[in-house]
């Protein structure tokens, strides 16, 4: 787990020591280049992560359940492997890649539009405020005290564009704030990928026609894990709810290769029936499964470290 | 003069009425029998006039006819002989006629004389019992039998038993003989020796699910490879059921009586034992075998487990037809046979214990030492869907138990285990009037109610597991059982998880 830091306010002006490099190249492309950046939280953030270790997932604010499933388990998957997971904290598939690296105990940064210290949108201050808590960081350009105002968010859609190194596009429509971000990635020579969807949704309009042009296909957490760090480099783990110590005993016996309710039960010398009951909870819980006669064993979702 | 006994024929599980008419009269000499006599009954005329012979009478050189009423009912069997002796001699004057008055008679008769036992004594004497007759008269290997009705509170006669046909001249003398039963208990409820469940060891989930089974009455399912303990612990499966009641021991005495169950102690004494049956038929059995059937209908492997176990080893060999044809009994708890004649009910409520390994060879698809092909697993595992899948509420996979488990201390014994489902069982009865298995989806809501996070768990179990409407029904009869054992009135969430931990599986 990250070190909390100081809630403070910090701000930083380019060309200073921890000024992240990547955002010069926004000059480049016409872009305009931010003068200072205010935020909360990590601000060694910036500078830790290079663009070759953050991938900024973003999509739709009007999404379904689909994308915010994606999304989540995309933040998951790149926070727990390490990967910067950047994003801009919106309604929707933002806010679900950032709590699926918060689920991994990973490093995720929001870029908001109007200024660092306002949660916005105000219904994601819980997950504004846990970002802060588990060590990541909240960055804008707009200095402290300023009005929100629409064209803001366009604006910062370069800068997360800027910062990653990939970009996934979950879900989106055409002329949506999702394609403005497409734009500017494309235009920075950054990489872009999509994930796929129905094709009868307006949705996955953006992403599938992004596909059809050749981007590469995400189609889990692995695919991307594959592109950014190379194939086969790491290999994604699911996220689970927290176990009590009885069901993380029960769990590790089912790793060493107890298959059932009497190998658990003998393992841990317990009761048959607390066995039983216990494996059910762990299957329910998505830890464990059991095949068809009724053999567990171990899934791919990992428990958070307590 | 017409002399009249009282005999019985047995059709499916009961004895039905046969009055023996007899009448001697002048005329060239002849012996016919009349009244749809099958061959056995046919032949009894040789038997009869031998044995007559043998047993200083003298058989009449005169006209007699034998009459079994009614007309209509089939007769079968060699019960008759005694009675139709009995007839003959009291019809020719040689017995006085109220030797046979208020007596009823199943025995069949050697050439020289002796009487031997017939199946059925114990159905044939209830029977005696309801008609209000005096007694029953029978050859003394059956006598322990005909006084079960009595020794089990129903109604009953005065059971006279006799090794000889020249017996009957002491027939309504002081001298006429009386079967006493010994001084031990007749009826022996407890379980049968030497079988315990403590002798199952290592396994503590199969006996938590054997507990529950004995207790709810469920379907149950054991996947495991060979030499497992499958068959041990299905076998132990009727020690820790409920006591027989008196009218279940009395129906489950009355099958094996008339199916020729009970081998009957030479002397006519020692205590008939009244257990739930166990019955393990061979996986290559006909359906008829199964379930009943033939001509005469004679009972099947379900009634002869009936209110006990009947234990399907091997599942996935059994002939899809015969597996089919269980699904009346399943359903119902009882097999109808019909024929143009009659249609015969047969009990079969029993207790359904399936055994199976996981894939054709026996080690599973997960070893290493499978080398079964993935489709010839899963054609094996499809015999368990259809008609049994509904009634099996229950499925556990077991593994070989480690020798150090096999070495090291007995379980709980059966008695010990049994204290609980007693318990358990009874509250069902006092809620329900009926074992948890047997709660319908109607009784199932009137009375199993969850709390709130039982509900809960039991919808986040819907939606990952994907249970049907029937799995759903399934897992709340199982959670049923698991708060009666633990004594609540309430189902609360980890009786759901241990319902859901003994779920049958999708096998597709």
């Amino acid at each position: 787990m990250r070190t909390r830091q100081n809630s403070a306010e910090w701000r930083i002006r380019r060309g200073e020591r921890g000024w992240p490099e990547c955002l010069v190249e926004l000059s480049a492309v016409d872009e305009e280049e931010p003068e200072v950046l205010y935020g909360y939280g990590a601000m060694d953030l910036l500078a830790e992560f290079g663009p070759d270790r953050t991938v900024t997932i973003v999509g739709s604010r009007r999404s379904g359940a689909y994308g915010r499933e994606v999304a989540r388990e995309l933040g998951f998957g790149a926070a727990s492997a390490g990967l910067l997971v950047v994003s801009g904290m919106a309604l929707g598939c933002d806010s679900a890649a950032h709590e699926g690296a918060l689920d991994a105990n990973g490093a995720t940064m929001a870029v908001l539009g109007g200024p660092a210290g306002v949660p916005y949108p105000r219904s994601k201050e819980p997950l504004y405020r846990r970002i802060l808590a588990s060590g990541g960081a909240v960055v804008s350009e707009q200095p402290p005290g300023t009005e929100i105002h629409p064209s803001f968010f366009p604006a910062r859609n370069r800068i997360m564009a800027a910062l990653a190194g990939w970009t996934v596009i979950v879900e989106g429509a055409h002329r949506s704030g999702t394609q403005h971000t497409v734009k500017q990635a494309a235009q920075l020579g950054r990489e872009v990928m999509a994930v796929p969807g129905p094709v009868n949704s307006s949705l996955s309009e953006l992403p599938n026609e992004l596909l059809s042009e050749g981007a590469p296909v995400v189609r889990d957490a692995q695919d991307l894990l594959d592109h950014v760090l190379g194939p086969g480099q790491s290999r994604v783990r699911g996220m689970g709810a927290e176990l009590e110590p009885a069901l993380l005993d029960v769990l590790i016996a089912v790793e060493a290769g107890a298959g059932t309710c009497d190998a658990v039960a003998v393992a841990l010398g317990l009761d048959g029936h607390d066995a039983a009951v216990t494996l059910a909870r762990l299957e329910l819980m998505g830890y464990v499964a059991g095949n068809a006669v009724g053999r567990y064993s171990r899934t791919q979702l990992t428990p958070p470290i307590p | 003069m017409i002399a009249r006994v009282q005999t019985f024929t047995l059709l499916g599980v009961e004895a039905f009425d046969v009055s023996v008419e007899v009448d001697v009269a002048s005329g060239l000499p002849a012996f016919s029998v009349v009244g749809l006599p099958d061959a056995a009954v046919r032949e009894s005329r040789e038997r009869v006039r031998s044995a007559v012979k043998n047993s200083g009478f003298e058989f009449p050189d005169k006209r007699i006819v034998a009459s079994l009423a009614p007309a209509d009912l089939r007769k079968a069997g060699p019960g008759f002989d005694l009675g139709i002796a009995a007839g003959v001699l009291v019809s020719d004057g040689q017995l006085p006629e109220d030797a046979i008055k208020g007596c009823a008679m199943a025995a069949e008769l050697a050439l020289d004389g002796s009487v031997r036992a017939v199946p059925g004594a114990l159905a044939m004497a209830e029977r005696a019992g309801e008609l209000g007759l005096e007694k029953i008269v029978v050859a003394r290997p059956s006598a322990a039998e005909a006084a079960m009705p009595a020794a089990l509170g129903s109604q009953s006669c005065r059971v006279v038993p006799i090794d000889c046909l020249h017996d009957l001249t002491y027939l309504g003398t002081t001298g006429e003989p009386s079967y006493s039963p010994p001084d031990s208990a007749p009826v022996d409820t407890t379980p049968h020796p030497g079988v315990d469940l403590e002798e199952l060891r290592g396994q503590p989930a199969l006996r938590s699910a054997l507990e529950t089974v004995a207790a709810g009455g469920h379907g149950m399912l054991i996947l495991g490879p060979p030499g497992a303990g499958k068959s041990l612990a299905a076998r132990r499966l009727p020690t820790i059921m409920p006591p027989l009641s008196d009218v279940e021991a009395m129906e489950v005495l009355r099958i094996a009586s008339v199916c020729g169950q009970n081998r009957p102690h030479a002397n006519g004494s020692g205590p008939q034992r009244a257990h739930r049956p166990f019955r393990a038929p061979h996986h290559t059995i006909s359906p008829a075998g199964l379930v009943g059937g033939g001509t005469p209908p004679r009972a099947g492997e379900v009634t002869l487990a009936h209110r006990g176990v009947l234990f399907l080893d091997e599942l996935g060999e059994f002939s899809r037809v015969s597996l089919e044809a269980l699904r009346q009994p399943l359903e119902d708890g009882e097999v109808t046979i019909s024929r143009v004649r009659h249609s015969v009910r047969l009990p079969s409520r029993f207790v359904l214990i399936a055994a199976t390994n996981p894939c054709p060879c026996g080690h599973g698809e997960d070893s290493n030492k499978c080398n079964c092909s993935a489709l010839a697993a899963q054609r094996y595992r499809n015999r368990i869907s259809g008609a049994l899948a509904d009634r099996i509420d229950i499925s556990l996979s077991i593994e070989q138990p480690s020798p150090e488990a096999l070495a090291g201390e007995a379980g709980e014994s059966s008695a010990l285990v049994r204290e609980r489902v007693v318990r358990a069982r009874r509250a069902a009865l006092s809620r329900q009037g009926c074992a948890n298995a047997e709660l319908g989806p109607a009784a199932l809501r009137e009375h199993v109610t969850l709390s709130r996070e039982a509900r809960k768990e039991l919808s986040s179990g819907h939606s990952r597991f994907g249970l049907s409407g029937r799995g759903h029904d399934r897992v709340r009869r199982v959670a049923r059982t698991l708060a009666d054992l633990a004594g609540r009135d309430e189902v609360g969430a980890q009786d759901i998880h241990g319902a859901l931990a003994f779920r049958r599986r999708n096998t597709k």
